[in-house]
């Protein structure tokens, strides 16, 4: 019985076996959407038995956050992007005149 | 009871009627200090999501130029800025739009399949196995906590800029932006299995990018 179970759940695991190719597009797929069973059961397999894609799944996560905190910098104006002040200057000599010509 | 429920309905409604009943413009546009007060806002939004200095320029200025032509439609109800920020936004769609469909070929570039020869192998046994270096290297992209710092923001921004166009505006529609899976597909013209399959690779990119500038 217990063998049958475990014979089953290998056949089961091996048919899900998945490469790191796929396991890293799961890894970014998992950062906008949760899983079903089958994909995140393949993951986690992958997962157990490769250490690249551990390290993948470590710095995508990283990334996620380092890229969700520079953009909300950003929105909160600390980017230290300015208009230099001729470009300021001409785009201002630009709506002067058009608002002189209505 | 009833009447204690009615006279809260009152007061909970006073307020909203009351807006009602005055519903003249709250905001008003004064589009000679809009350089001034908005120019650097604007400018800094269109960096952050075109990572080119001049076209983001040329963008805030026809911000400017297109919301003077329309400045009759503007209702009031929003601020200068939101509404200003709503213009620059469709230009910066529209960019998007141009710079995907100059590239004909773009589409097949990023076909359904998520395995290239550019970081997995290709050969029978190790097929969809990582190429050499092209994996992590290390466990962490950056220091543990050091999330916050200017030099990581900068590698960011970098990277960023670095990514081919097409996968560069599908990444920050999605990270930066924060716009809905569905409304980037619309605006883009692709299926939902190609976004996940562009950002998978400008993941992968910017993974690659950011270690290896890390490292330096």
């Amino acid at each position: 019985m217990v063998k049958r179970a475990l014979h089953s759940m290998m056949i089961f695991m091996s048919n899900r076996m998945i490469a790191c190719d796929e396991a890293s597009y799961l890894i970014s797929y998992k950062s906008d959407h949760r899983l079903g069973f089958k994909k995140w059961w393949s993951l986690k397999i992958h997962l157990l038995t490769c250490h690249l894609c551990r390290k993948y799944n470590h710095q995508i996560e990283q990334l996620n956050l380092a890229v969700k905190r520079y953009s909300d910098n950003c929105a909160a104006g600390t980017c230290s992007h300015h208009l230099s002040t001729k470009t300021s200057i001409k785009i201002q000599q630009a709506v002067t005149h058009e608002l002189n010509a209505n | 009871m009833n009447s204690i429920r009615f006279s809260y309905l009152v007061l909970v409604l006073m307020p909203v009627s009351g807006s009602f009943m005055t519903a003249e413009k709250k905001h008003n546009l004064e589009p000679q200090y809009w350089v001034e007060r908005y120019g650097d806002y604007l400018f800094n939004y269109a960096v952050v999501r075109v990572n080119d200095q001049e076209k983001a320029e040329d963008l805030v200025q026809d911000t400017f130029l297109s919301a003077l032509k329309a400045k009759d439609n503007f209702l009031g109800k929003s601020s200068e800025r939101t509404w200003l920020i709503s213009i620059l936004k469709r230009k910066v769609i529209d960019l998007y739009r141009k710079r995907y469909s100059s590239r004909e070929s773009s589409l097949a570039e990023y076909e359904q399949n998520i395995s290239d020869g550019e970081f997995y192998r290709n050969e029978k046994p190790f097929k969809g196995h990582w190429l050499d270096g092209k994996g992590p290297h290390s466990h962490s992209l950056m220091p543990e906590g050091e999330l916050e710092q200017e030099e990581l923001m900068e590698i960011i921004r970098l990277c960023i800029s670095n990514l081919p166009s097409s996968l560069a505006s599908v990444f920050v529609m999605k990270m930066i932006d924060e716009s809905e899976s569905a409304e980037i597909c619309k605006e883009m013209g692709i299926t939902s299995s190609n976004l996940w399959v562009m950002l998978h690779r400008a993941r992968l990119k910017m993974r690659q990018c950011v270690e290896s500038k890390w490292l330096k």
